[in-house]
């Protein structure tokens, strides 16, 4: 059953949290430099992925649960649509970056795009991550 | 009538054929674009100009691509459920 050879497990343990770190990076930076939201959420996406198809879904499922991605997916996008709507609440259009700016080029400055960056990346990590272990566990049933 | 049909279908795909060589690359004819790259920083704050723009002036474009893929994932759910999961929904 165990065919992963040890070099592969062992590498993929060790760069999982910097494949995590670099897609959590992508994402909070995207407003400054290339990447944002989509790309570093397939990072995050793609690690879960690569523990996934070197441990085993099973081992992976006891760290990263199905239910808790799948919640994480659908909080982001009603997270999504609230933040939307609470443009609305303060006066604006929908979707309207109703918060304050600082200087450009530090992090927190471009008000909305920031955390809709965040949601996005979250949801389209998770949801990518799902997706595959969906996949998976429908393939080996059969 | 195939024939007549034949030509008509002829005639305008060369009229979509011909058009693009009368235009005037290089002068687009919206100006939004120019506004983009002229006050995108001042106006988002965000140095990387496609996050400005998807993420600010087009926030609603990416609501329905983040709702696009939603749709997806929730549909490989609903497609690829377990067994007792299929049981048990009758």
């Amino acid at each position: 059953m165990d065919k992963t050879s040890s070099i592969v497990k062992i590498f993929t343990r060790k760069l999982f949290p910097f494949i995590l770190l670099f897609g959590c990076y992508l994402i909070s930076f995207g407003h400054l430099s290339p990447g944002g939201g989509f790309q570093g959420g397939v990072i995050l996406g793609s690690a879960i992925i690569l523990l996934g198809l070197v441990e085993g879904v099973k081992v992976t499922e006891k760290r990263f649960g199905e239910e808790f991605l799948s919640l994480t997916k659908n909080i982001g996008m009603l997270f999504f649509i609230l933040i939307g709507f609470t443009g609305i609440g303060l006066g604006y259009f929908f979707l309207s970056d109703f918060l304050p700016r600082g200087d450009v080029g530090s992090v927190p400055n471009t008000g909305l795009i920031l955390f809709l960056n965040l949601i996005i990346g979250f949801m389209v990590g998770t949801g990518i991550a799902v997706i595959f272990y969906r996949i998976v566990r429908h393939g080996s049933e059969e | 009538m195939n024939r007549i049909l034949a030509v008509v279908i002829l005639i305008i795909l060369g009229f979509f054929l011909i058009s693009p060589l009368n235009l005037d690359f290089g002068h687009p004819q919206l100006g939004v674009s120019q506004y983009y790259i002229n006050y995108g920083v001042v106006d988002t704050g965000a140095s990387n100009m496609v996050t400005a723009i998807y993420l600010n002036y087009r926030a609603y474009d990416t609501l329905g691509e983040a709702t696009v893929f939603f749709a997806s994932a929730l549909g490989v759910f609903m497609l690829l459920r377990r067994e007792e999961e299929r049981n048990s929904d009758g």
